[in-house]
């Protein structure tokens, strides 16, 4: 199949199109209104629909409302507009719904400006909303990523009647490369929870539980799906690792610049390596857990475009079992080749 | 008393980053001659808005200005009203920002008479994230969401203002800032919630003939009938051939300041003698 030359968020579109996506709904923001604008032209096409919401509000319980009727759909936005889509999310966690939310993260907090940062991991990863519930979160870093794990994401969610969300930055957003698309998606499992009028049944889609042991019961249900993603569905790259005596760690466009970073080392006689979540729910936790007890490897190191904030979850796999170096940026800047390194060699 | 104060006194260090052209600085203009008309007192003004390009306008004030959330400045705007009565509230936004995800605000702030005046700059499209359909964008016209023309019936949002019984409603056009002055001094000095709509063009997303189509649709009214007739003001808002400037409906009533301080305040204030006594007061205002 030829490549084509797209950008990371009309690649989404694409991909949700091949993985029988039907509904789209979502209010423009920046740097994620391609996506919506891509659907905008694309789905009615294709046989779907596309309808720019009032709001985010709108938006995620038209997903809410699709969701529960039993066809693919998605929403997507950035930053503030997932805030205010947390309600929702929440409710569709709870009452168990499949859908995809692609979140292109701008710095924050508050309106913050439109540049790259990667601050709403907290928000995704650990749940912004209320409740004890997770999202299957995964993390591209390049155009082809966009589509795969987009495509990816609608599967999971189908999986495990989960929302899943694909947790991009602005700069792969935004930013233009070849992808190959995958061929379509030809078998959409079966929904047989969904609300469908059927003479004989009834199904009933909610989220509230009044009696205390059934939520609680409910909620154990929820923690079980969660346990059994974590042994299912962790899914990493891990560049030059083997020998590695220093792993370094990073997701989207941080590790891409951080792959540079290793190869730059390597090329001094340093032994690094790259690690990369691809899902950071669940969090390759195992993974780094197996870095602490490996007698080769000396220190690993986190880059991140927040204040820190996946170096929560490394460093409570890690265990201080090995030291943890962490370089952040903020506000849209993204960090150079040049100063990871220096960071890297004054935190030894 | 100190000296007057001049339109250009009003200005802020910013400059405005609009577009060449932008309907927003007619507003501006108009809106900081309004200001010397009022000699408001920047200590004593609070400007606030949303998110878009027309809610850039508080920057470019002397005031106090705020940006807020793209949707909320009439919860915020409320907010600072009723903590500071004495001030003048002058909210701001775009069509986008009031009309699509901050519609739901409107009808609380209007049928409340929450004392502010609420201005929408409408240029019929999302300026700032770059051309995206609002609620005001006309039936059939191709923007970056509305690939195949837009399809949903356009929002009227005068006949909506007087749907949810604003206290005064008012519309005018950036292309003529002296109609525009004309019509923020008289919201703004109406007691109660305000409400202007002003078309404003956006240049660059919705093309630079805006303000020629506009001006062969304006018609201007004149005061010279029952403003309160309500009938007369749908019919004015239902003719969606014309454009109709001025004011289309104003109603005074009390404003929810008005009445708190009426209804309550006042007399327990009176009742209290100065030195409150919760117990005491309870029992005086029990039903
Ligand atoms: C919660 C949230 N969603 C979306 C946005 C992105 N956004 C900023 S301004 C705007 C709309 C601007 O349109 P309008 O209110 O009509 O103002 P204009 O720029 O046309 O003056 C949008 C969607 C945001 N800032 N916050
Ligand atoms: S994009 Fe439109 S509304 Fe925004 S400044 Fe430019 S002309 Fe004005
Ligand atoms: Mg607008």
């Amino acid at each position: 199949m030829s490549k084509v030359l797209i950008k990371g968020n009309e690649a989404v579109i694409r991909g949700a199109l091949l993985a029988g996506c039907k509904n789209f709904f979502g209010y423009p923001i920046t740097p994620a209104s391609e996506i919506a604008e891509a659907a905008a032209y694309y789905f009615p096409l294709l046989g779907g629909t596309f309808l720019q919401a009032e709001s985010e509000i709108g938006a995620i319980n038209m997903v809410y409302g699709a969701a529960s009727y039993s066809t693919r759909c998605m929403t997507a936005s950035s930053s503030p507009g997932i805030s205010l889509k947390m309600e929702g999310i929440s409710y569709l966690a709870g009452a168990e719904l499949p859908c995809v939310i692609i979140d292109v993260m701008r710095g924050g907090p508050g309106l913050g400006n439109i540049a790259p940062e990667q601050s709403d991991y907290n928000q995704i990863v650990k749940g912004g909303g209320h409740g004890n519930y997770r999202l299957i979160t995964l993390a591209p870093n390049s155009a082809q990523e966009m589509c795969d794990l987009t495509m990816l994401a609608f599967e999971l969610s189908d999986k495990y009647r989960n929302p899943a969300v694909v947790l991009a930055d602005g700069i792969i957003g935004q930013m233009m490369e070849p992808v190959e698309f995958p061929e379509p998606v030809q078998v959409i499992p079966e929904r047989p929870w969904a609300v469908r009028g059927t003479r004989d049944s009834h199904n009933l889609v909610c989220s509230i539980q009044l009696d205390p042991d059934l939520l609680e019961k409910h909620n154990l249900h929820l923690q079980a799906k969660y346990a059994e993603m974590a042994k299912n569905e962790i899914r990493y790259e891990a560049i030059r690792c083997d020998d590695a005596e220093h792993i370094f760690i990073g997701y989207g466009i941080v590790s891409r610049i951080l792959h540079s970073v290793v190869e730059t080392l390597r090329a001094e006689g340093i032994k690094a390596g790259l690690f990369r979540p691809l899902t950071l729910f669940p969090f390759p936790t195992p993974q780094f857990d197996a870095f602490a007890k490996d007698p080769n490897i000396k220190s690993l190191f986190v880059c991140e475009l927040s204040a820190g904030q996946m170096v929560d979850d490394v460093r409570l796999a890690v265990n201080g079992r090995k030291p943890v170096g962490l370089h952040t940026r903020m506000g849209g800047n993204v960090p150079t080749v040049k100063e990871i390194i220096e960071k890297f060699k004054e935190s030894r | 008393m100190s000296e007057a104060m001049k339109a250009a006194d009003y200005k802020s260090e910013l400059k405005p980053i609009w577009c060449p052209g932008c309907g927003d600085f007619g507003f501006l203009n108009a809106m900081l001659k309004a200001m010397e008309e009022l000699q408001l007192q920047p200590e004593n003004t609070a400007l606030c808005s949303g998110i878009g390009c027309s809610s850039r306008l508080p920057g470019y004030i002397k005031a106090y200005s705020f940006n807020g959330i793209h949707g909320r400045v009439l919860p915020f705007a409320t907010g600072v009203k009723m903590s500071r009565p004495e001030t003048t509230v002058i909210a701001v936004g775009g069509d986008g920002d009031g009309y699509s995800i901050g519609a739901g605000h409107i009808g609380h702030a209007a049928r409340k008479n929450i004392d502010i005046t609420y201005v929408v700059l409408d240029n019929n499209i999302y300026g700032l994230t770059k051309g995206q359909a609002s609620p005001t964008t006309p039936l059939g016209v191709k923007t970056k969401t509305t690939y195949y023309g837009n399809m949903g019936t356009t929002l009227n949002p005068v006949r909506m203002l007087i749907a949810y019984k604003a206290s005064f409603v008012a519309r005018t056009f950036s292309g003529d800032p002296k109609h525009v002055q004309k019509m923020l001094v008289e919201a703004i000095q109406h007691p109660g919630f305000s409400f202007i709509e002003v078309l404003s063009p956006c240049v660059t997303f919705r093309g630079s003939d805006q303000f020629k189509l506009i001006r062969e649709k304006v018609v201007y009214l004149d005061d010279d009938r029952d403003l309160s007739d309500e009938v007369k003001a749908f019919d004015i808002a239902n003719d969606e051939d014309k454009l109709t400037l001025g004011v289309i409906y104003k109603q005074i009533r009390p404003t929810y300041g008005d009445v708190i301080r009426h209804n309550v305040i006042e007399r327990a204030r009176a009742a209290s003698n100065g030195t409150p006594d919760i117990d005491a007061l309870l029992k005086q205002f029990q039903p």
